[in-house]
């Protein structure tokens, strides 16, 4: 078995290869200027894209790879371009598509996939035949080969879509997918300025500050760059520390694979409690200062 | 001075409201009767950027669900938003976006266009792939995740989220647009325009579909919570509980 994978986003990728590896061949598809740090995840080839690359002609490209190497899977991690791009090949090359896998499996001629549904509320266990998927973030570790992939170079042809400007984003530094304990806020911090109140608390645990949509989105009180969820990052820490965070099941879905969850909420019968190893239930004003003193002690 | 309108087709689904689905207690399995149906939040985003478009420099908007019965009241509240004209094509049997992407491609080339909009992913399956496959069908550039347009004379410019970075992309007229979020607060329509709203027409075409799926889903569960739910009421007993196992997770 024979399969490859694109990416735009690198860390992705080498934890798709890292998972794939172990199932069939891989070869990998990415932008050129992404090339040098992916060469020893276990790609036998890495297809370095050349070029600009828009959801059309890097479609194009892959095509016109997969074309020539008659892969049995194509694997595209899920990103913004990634989802354009599955959308467009699984359309090309008239094949059914089976879209934000996380878990995959051979078994015999068939497949067995796992996802999400229902917003994040189940877990629908699929087998098909299908050959493209498109893969959720954090299938596995990412861990290196000794084997270095061979580089072959690619040129993307000219898109129908052109590049005005890149505006960089200030606060991608965050790292979240590594933070061994991340304090997340919701909603119930009431406003912006109360983050100032909790960062004593974030400081005391050594943590990375997170948090749910409506306050990354739709309030903007945090960067886009730390929301987890089902539409942001999905993180595993060592300990999640839910703060004013109902436990919308958009949000679960992002920190569902932590190991230890803390809950702090005034609402009773918030579903976060159910989602949550120890909680207390209470006004977190009162709550984590106290924490904060306790944890000086 | 030349003034330009835009015929502007917006698409929009219709969900289950997931917020109100619950899952049996002993089976997980997900409970869909008595569900009612929304208009999912990213059509909503959608339907007020074509408006916004309409509104500033002219045009028609023509909205397009493919559902079924409860269709018209989604295309209500759309046209009280400010949709001019709607189709609901019916016959939308389920989750596969392949025959989703075709029959509203195939309306789509029925009539005249220069943008199409809709959201970028939906609330309940998230795939996403409904963007990349109309633009596929229909042989238009894709400018996706918008949370801006800005139409010009024969070129459409759109600020695009990515991870890490944002990018201004260009594209000729007739081009599909994906919307994120982001993009706006869609509007809550006044009392008279939901009033009118319900007086208007909507098209209603139905859509002859074959769904052949190699596709048979094993289980669909609700994951079980083994978390240990210690959860308390009294602060001057959680407060130490809390700080050992946060302790615990700093070492």
């Amino acid at each position: 078995m024979r399969g490859i994978v694109f990416s735009d986003k690198t860390e992705t990728l080498v934890q798709a290869l890292t998972f794939f590896r172990q199932k069939m061949e891989v070869d990998a598809a990415v932008p050129a200027e992404n090339t040098q740090p992916l060469q020893e995840y276990g790609a036998k080839r890495l297809y370095a894209l050349q070029g600009t690359g828009f959801s059309d002609n890097v479609s194009e490209a892959i095509l016109g790879i997969i074309e020539r190497e008659k892969y049995d899977f194509i694997f595209i991690m899920s990103t913004a371009l990634g989802r354009e791009v599955a959308g467009i090949i699984s359309d090309r090359l008239g094949k059914e598509i089976i879209a934000e896998v996380f878990d995959f499996n051979l078994d015999n001629s068939k497949v067995r996939t796992k996802r999400f549904a229902w917003g994040g509320k189940t877990v629908t266990e699929e087998e098909s035949d299908c050959r493209i998927f498109t893969v959720m973030p954090g299938m596995t570790e990412a861990s290196r080969t000794s084997e270095k992939s061979e580089v072959v170079q690619v040129k993307l042809n000219d898109s129908k879509i052109s590049l005005v400007q890149s505006i960089p984003k200030s606060s991608s530094t965050v790292d979240l997918e590594h933070a061994n304990i991340i304090v997340s806020v919701g909603r119930g911090i009431g406003k912006k300025e109360s983050i100032d109140l909790v960062m004593p608390f974030v400081r005391a645990v050594k943590g990375e500050l997170a948090g749910s949509r409506p306050v990354c989105l739709d309030y903007q009180w945090l960067s886009e760059d730390r929301q987890v969820g089902l539409s942001g990052r999905k993180v595993k820490p060592k300990l999640y520390i839910a703060i004013g965070i109902s436990g919308q099941i958009q949000h679960i879905a992002g920190m569902r694979g932590s190991k230890t969850v803390i809950a702090i909420n005034k609402d009773k019968s918030a579903p976060i409690f159910e989602e949550a190893d120890f909680g207390i239930v209470g006004d977190l004003f009162q709550i984590v200062p106290a924490l904060v003193k306790a944890l000086q002690q | 001075m030349i003034y330009l309108t835009y015929n502007i087709i917006v698409l929009i689904k219709q969900i289950l409201d997931i917020d109100q689905m619950k899952t049996n207690s002993t089976t997980g399995e997900p409970i869909t009767d008595g569900v009612p149906m929304r208009v999912e939040n990213l059509s909503k985003n959608a339907i007020e950027a074509a408006v916004r478009i309409k509104e500033k420099y002219g045009g028609k908007v023509t909205g397009i669900i493919f559902g079924g019965e409860q269709s018209s009241s989604a295309m209500k509240e759309a046209y009280a938003i400010g949709v001019d004209d709607g189709i609901v094509i019916k016959g939308y049997s389920g989750r596969n976006p392949a025959l989703t992407a075709k029959v509203l491609s195939e309306k789509i080339k029925t009539l005249q266009y220069d943008m199409v909009i809709l959201g970028n992913q939906s609330a309940d399956t998230y795939t996403g792939l409904l963007p990349g496959k109309i633009s596929s069908l229909l042989g238009i550039p894709l400018l996706g995740n918008a949370i801006s347009i800005d139409p010009e004379e024969k070129e459409v410019k759109v600020t695009r989220v990515l991870e890490d970075h944002n990018v201004v992309l260009k594209g000729s007229y007739p081009v599909i647009i994906s919307v994120s979020q982001e993009i706006n607060e869609p509007r809550l329509p006044a009392v008279l325009q939901i009033i009118k709203a319900g007086k208007r027409e909507i098209k209603i075409e139905k859509a002859a579909v074959t769904d052949a799926s190699s596709i048979s889903v094993i289980s669909d569960r609700a994951p079980k919570s083994e978390r240990k739910k210690e959860i308390y009421e009294d602060q001057e007993k959680g407060i130490p509980v809390l700080t050992r196992v946060i302790k615990e997770a700093m070492l």
